[in-house]
């Protein structure tokens, strides 16, 4: 079912809206000339916005799924439900970014607008339902993100943090793009659903010369999810942007990259065939490979931040592990793995932030007793350590549990032992966290400005889901089952 | 019986309540902190004597009575559901009796009573929960969990490597876990094709029973039998536990960093969750696999025999000694389980029970001595003596020792030589060169008792040595119950034989079939 054009904007609210916001953000920033006048007002304006977005999409969750705008982009709950996680996210990095000493206290209005306008790029990614729609979200969510990464405009890192990100965005959009051009020439249209009924007509050898044209598509989603081998750029431009940054980073584009692979996968490959055979084998080495070396590199590293970024990539790997299976369990395991993964990440970034902002580095040192200092803080770190780290009963355990049933049901024994196994090696850097916060004894007894109560009550209602989502999981898992609904073409 | 008990509800969850009590208690009230822990830990314990009461050893397999069941998360078909038969009982009351002890063992700690306390109820109830389980599900969780509260147990109480120990005992059981998990998983999804079963489920009971023997699997393009290919995996997860001989190197770490009381339940029961988690999950859903590797096994469990009380031997650290001769006294349990015959796994399970009570005898004592001496050295690392002549100084602790050491020798008359003797008795027909080499390391084994006792107790009384007090009334308290365990079940071990015996003939009935 297709909307017309006046139907289809009432299915694009929230999208509006954020404009609106942005927009708005922009019109409050050049308002006030004082800083400390604008802030409250600025923030206020930010997530009562966004929390209007999230409700809105939360009410349309239940509606039917269709496509709007001629067919170029599909709302269906799959679609909503990965936008609810994109502004959840966004708050989160915002929330963030307004009490994080890393961002310039003059760019911190600059920040929210540009995440906002990234969160935007993400929402018409995670809709898009044909080609340009896919390379118009991926670069709206790419330039703004060169921003944010050099967002220390005086520090070297930042800078190289950027220019490596828009280098390597650039080159990974213009394969993409290059790849697209050919898909588009051989059927003759951008959409989808063309293209899906082309693929249907034709012989095998045909396949052959289409599949590297998918596999340069593949670039420019691979890029955004940071997966092997297109994450070289992660390292260093998680390092150099500000830990707020960072945090935004490791989940909007992560949410967005993964919905417009899955859909991809989904309606592309969901048919049995030798093109399906040829993508899901390049789909598991990618993921496997992502995961293993996504968390080898996490074992090595000194700052804690570095580290979270390293993991972040293993747990793409991860929730790319259900994309593989193309089957309806694995959608739903990714979802509910970016759910947990969402809450998980802002815990830990929270806390990590508040530790770097007061030693000015965030080296695991820093961490030395601190359950002597915030014991609260200490428990809550170390609940969200463990369940990234995949141990019962925290929601990571099920997440990562659904995942493995996904692939199981699929009868992928050989993923499933890699996944597991990293499990076990992303469970001893996340110790050396724990260790450090419970085993060793405390450096200093210095107040850290960043765990005030606000603050401590914001990370503990924050963890409440990590603990209840393991313990209590069927709600959430049958929210999910509603929205692994695709729209056929 | 007619009617429904939730005597186990009670039994899992009342160390639970004492987590919330203690923590509840302000953290300056040391004292009320212990008496909490400890009458909480006696309630635990009467409630599981009357567990042992009420049981009725006639009926195999699972006792109707007691079952629980509660969906949990029903998608997912996965229920809390527990239950108990004749060779979980014995595991319910080692605990709840060697927690009882452990507690009243802990009373000198004095770094966060509070933290320590809860996190030691926190332990227990987990282990229940291990024993109890009869969903896999549930039962990974409880024995995941299970490693939380031990890994800061070991971790902050330890000794001065302990932050080592307590990682590598973590990382190691997780990884062989997680294989599990994989095995888990795998056996949900093929369970619906399975006639006899029907749906998607985790139910212990309805995967037992040889149902997957046809199965196979494609890895790499090669077809490998399910059963098998699982059966190992599981195999290695419960291994890491026992810890059989290749994957025993995190427990002397572990052993002899962790506190007294820490090392007590980790030799006394956390060994026994990888042996029964075998007589559990591996045996029953793969009866067939386990026939095929039980000269596997059996081999496995004679290099820990031999090789284990041969590194005892070696020990200069008495704490370690005692380590290694539990791995040697495991194998003992491997060999009963390998023999897959009546008298063999009465005895495996019979052996588990005593080495819960001799091992832990052990290692409270060695603790009492540690805390007048603060060394552990039989011969320090510069050569000289670290004890002489404490039969002297401490009678009453030698005569405790020598009932400790030899229970664990397996002398006639106490309780190590009933079980020993019966899985020698099982195996002897099937593996008779295994037999024979495992006797001898029954010779290792007193030999090094026997040694470390000489080097200790006999010669001059050091000058250290002269300081130390003999056990104090608490002391022999909680050793009491202990020494009437392995004299008592050494003359008459008929009360635990009795209730395990029928569950322990269904499983052997069943491997039967496969052999």
């Amino acid at each position: 079912m297709a909307l017309n054009y006046l139907a289809s904007i009432s299915r694009y609210v929230p999208e509006l809206l954020s404009v609106v916001i942005m927009v708005g953000l922009i019109f409050i920033e050049a308002c006030y000339d004082r800083e400390e006048k604008k802030k409250p007002f600025f923030y206020l304006a930010a997530f009562f916005g966004l929390t209007f977005v999230f409700v809105n999409l939360a009410a349309s969750l239940g509606k039917p799924a269709t496509m709007i705008f001629t067919g170029s982009m599909t709302i269906d709950p799959f679609s909503t439900l990965s936008k609810m996680l994109m502004v959840l996210g966004t708050m989160g990095a915002i929330y963030l970014s307004k009490e994080s000493k890393d961002i310039y206290d003059n760019l911190k209005s600059e920040f929210a607008i540009m995440a906002v306008g990234v969160m935007i790029g993400g929402m018409i990614l995670a809709s898009a339902n044909n080609l340009l729609m896919v390379y118009i979200g991926i670069e709206t969510l790419s330039i703004l993100s060169y921003a944010l990464a050099s967002f220390k405009k005086d520090e070297e890192r930042s800078s190289e943090a950027g220019l490596k990100y828009s280098l390597y965005g650039g080159i990974s959009s213009g394969i993409m793009l290059f790849g697209m051009s050919h898909i588009f020439g051989m059927f003759g249209s951008i959409q989808f659903a063309d293209i899906i009924a082309g693929i249907n007509g034709l012989s095998t050898a045909q396949l052959a010369v289409l599949l590297p044209s998918f596999i340069m598509f593949f670039a420019g989603i691979g890029y955004k999810i940071a997966c092997v081998p297109f994450h070289m750029w992660a390292p260093d431009v998680y390092e150099g942007s500000p830990l707020p940054v960072t945090t935004f980073f490791s989940i909007v584009p992560k949410v967005a990259g993964l919905a417009i692979l899955l859909r991809v996968t989904m309606t592309f490959f969901g048919q049995e065939g030798a093109l399906q055979v040829t993508w899901v084998g390049a789909l598991s080495v990618i993921a496997a490979l992502t995961m293993t070396v996504g968390n080898v590199s996490a074992i090595g590293q000194r700052s804690v931040k570095r580290m979270l970024a390293y993991s972040s990539i293993s747990h793409a790997g991860m929730m790319m592990m259900g994309v593989v299976v193309i089957n309806e369990l694995g959608t739903r395991s990714i979802l509910f793995y970016a759910i947990t993964y969402l809450f998980m990440t802002l815990v830990a970034f929270y806390v990590t932030s508040f530790v770097a902002d007061k030693y000015g580095n965030d080296h695991f040192e820093r961490f030395s007793g601190l359950i002597k200092r915030y014991p609260m803080m200490a428990i809550m770190m170390t609940i969200v350590m463990f369940s990234l780290a995949g141990m019962p009963p925290l929601s990571g355990f099920v997440a990562k549990f659904n995942i493995l049933g996904a692939l199981l049901s699929e009868k992928h024994y050989m993923l499933a032992l890699i996944a597991v196994l990293n499990s076990v090696v992303s469970l001893y850097y996340y110790m050396k966290i724990i260790k450090l916060m419970v085993l060793k004894d405390v450096e200093s007894m210095e107040p850290i400005m960043g765990f005030g109560v606000m603050n401590q009550s914001i990370i503990l209602v924050l963890t409440v889901p990590v603990v209840a989502l393991g313990l209590f999981w069927s709600g959430i898992m049958r929210l999910t089952e509603g929205a692994s609904i695709f729209l056929g073409p | 019986m007619n009617g429904h008990s939730n005597l186990l509800n009670w039994i899992l969850w009342m160390p639970m309540i004492g987590v919330l009590v203690v923590l509840l208690l302000p953290r300056n009230k040391e004292g009320a902190i212990r008496y909490t822990a400890l009458i909480n830990s006696i309630i635990t314990f009467a409630l599981s004597i009357v567990l042992y009461m009420k049981f009725d050893p006639t009926v195999p397999g699972m006792q109707e009575y007691f079952k629980v069941l509660h969906p949990w998360i029903s998608q997912f078909n996965i229920n809390y559901s527990l239950g108990v038969d004749g060779i979980s009982l014995p595991m319910i009351v080692l605990t709840s009796l060697l927690c009882v002890l452990c507690i009243l063992c802990s009373w000198t700690i004095s770094k966060s009573v509070k933290a320590y306390f809860a996190l030691f109820l926190f332990l227990q109830s987990t282990v229940f929960g291990v024993f109890m389980s009869l969903d896999f599900f549930l039962f990974y969780v409880y024995w995941e969990v299970m490693l939380i509260p031990m890994f800061f147990l070991i971790g902050i109480w330890g000794g001065e490597n302990r932050e080592y120990a307590a990682v590598k005992f973590f990382l190691y059981t997780f990884f062989g876990s997680v294989l599990m998990l994989v095995g888990m998983v795998a056996l949900y999804f093929v369970s619906a094709d399975n006639p006899s079963i029907g749906q998607n489920t985790f139910d212990i009971l309805a995967l037992s029973g040889g149902k997957f023997t046809d199965l196979s699997l494609r890895l790499f393009g090669v077809d490998i039998s399910f059963a098998k290919f699982f059966f190992v995996m599981m195999f290695i997860g419960f291994a890491i536990k026992v810890p059989v001989f290749p994957f025993h190197t995190w427990l002397p770490h572990a052993h002899v960093q962790a506190p007294t009381a820490i090392s007590v339940i980790l030799a006394g029961v956390l060994l026994k969750m990888g042996t029964y988690g075998f007589l559990r999950i591996a045996f029953p859903i793969f009866p067939q696999a386990s026939v095929y590797f039980a000269d596997a096994i059996a081999w496995l469990g004679l290099i820990n025999v031999v090789y284990g009380a041969l590194c005892a031997m070696a020990q200069t650290d008495v704490k370690k000694l005692i380590a290694y001769s539990s791995v040697s006294h495991m194998g003992f349990v491997m060999l009963g389980l390998a023999a897959m015959t009546v008298q063999g796994m009465n005895g495996a399970v019979l052996q588990m029970f005593n080495h819960g009570t001799s091992t832990a005898m052990m290692f409270l004592l060695v603790g009492i001595l540690y805390e007048r001496s603060h060394h552990r050295w039989i011969v320090r690392p510069d050569g000289t003596k670290g004890y002489g002549g404490l039969y002297t100084q401490l009678p009453k602790y030698s005569i405790v020792f020598i009932i400790a050491m030899f229970a664990s020798m397996g002398l006639p008359g106490l309780s190590g030589f009933i079980s020993e003797a019966l899985i020698f008795l099982g195996i002897y027909q099937k593996y008779t060169t295994i037999t024979v080499i495992a006797l001898l390391g029954l010779l290792i084994g007193a030999a090094y008792l026997l040694w470390m006792f000489k080097r200790m107790f006999f010669g001059e009384v050091l000058d250290d040595c002269k300081s130390y007090t003999d056990m104090n009334a608490r002391e022999i308290f909680y050793m009491t119950p202990l020494i009437i365990a392995v004299i008592v079940f050494g003359i008459y071990p008929s009360p635990i034989l009795n209730v395990m015996k029928v569950s322990v003939g269904n499983l052997v009935s069943l491997l039967a079939k496969f052999n």
